[in-house]
């Protein structure tokens, strides 16, 4: 692969399961740019709850709604920002999770861990500057060899 | 479009009650999920072990559904076990806590082991 700089861009409807589409291109990419097998699970995993929270709070699950993905790659580092079309707006500041034992005590949702984990597994990941109607835009980004840090 | 598959199935294994999942665990995983914790519990589960075989990809609203099951095995007074991760998903359920409430297993005869001296121990 060309270590000058390119970029994919990946659109598809917000449906639950097309995910898994974009987490598998994902995967061969990493792969290809020379990621490590622990560091692209990492990414697939991160890249499909970016996308789920875009089909399902951002769009709202309504199929003719798209998401739209778009991988820049450099020599060491790989950006994908994950967009949707933003029926509903997601501030930045909602991303406190919940612990595990307010889950399990019912006193709080059992899902809402997504950003949690991506948050995790990647080097860098953020909210985009974004206005109600303007669509969410959220950037993930994966150096090699890795470097972390917790925003955008 | 995209289907979701998921086969569960049941079964016993020298007195601890097997919840085998082949397939992705999301989302669309949680009926039969559920279905098959409360069938093994109406079948007087003492011992559950839910073992991952072949599931490529799991992701947060299977996780969530699992976190249902370990709430429900808590409330009954069962032991769970998970087993049949792989080491990426292992890390994935160590990252959300699931793994302080439910011991977290490689292979399916590691935790039927465990389960097998939580038994002797009772």
């Amino acid at each position: 692969m060309s270590h000058t700089q390119a970029t994919i861009e990946m659109m598809f409807p917000s449906e639950l399961g097309y995910e898994k589409i974009a987490r598998d291109a994902i995967g061969t990419l990493a792969r290809n740019m020379g990621f490590d097998a622990e560091r692209v699970e990492d990414l697939r995993t991160a890249l499909s709850e970016a996308c789920i929270n875009a089909i399902e709070h951002g769009n709202q699950r309504q199929a003719h709604l798209r998401i739209h993905i778009t991988c820049t790659i450099s020599r060491n580092r790989l950006v994908i920002v994950v967009s949707d079309e933003g029926l509903r707006f997601h501030p930045a500041s909602r991303l406190a999770t919940a612990s595990i034992e307010q889950k399990l005590a019912g006193l709080a949702s059992t899902r809402g861990m997504g950003l949690m984990l991506i948050g995790q597994l990647v080097d860098e990941c953020g909210f985009l500057p974004s206005r109600p109607g303007q669509g969410n835009h959220f950037r993930l980004a994966m150096y090699n060899p890795p470097r972390r840090s917790a925003t955008a | 479009m995209i289907d979701d598959e998921l086969k569960v199935t049941t079964r016993q294994r020298d007195g601890v009650w097997i919840i085998d999942l082949e397939g992705d665990v999301t989302t669309f995983a949680e009926d039969a999920i559920t279905s098959a914790y409360e069938k093994v519990t109406a079948e007087g589960a003492k011992y559950v072990i839910i073992n991952s075989r072949q599931s490529d990809y799991i992701n947060s609203a299977g996780i969530a559904i699992l976190i249902g099951v370990v709430t429900e095995v808590n409330r009954k007074g069962q032991k769970l076990a998970i087993s049949g991760l792989s080491a990426h998903f292992q890390k994935i359920f160590r990252m959300v806590g699931l793994a302080q409430y439910a011991d977290i297993y490689a292979g399916e005869d590691e935790a039927v082991e465990a389960m097998h001296k939580l038994v002797k121990a009772a």
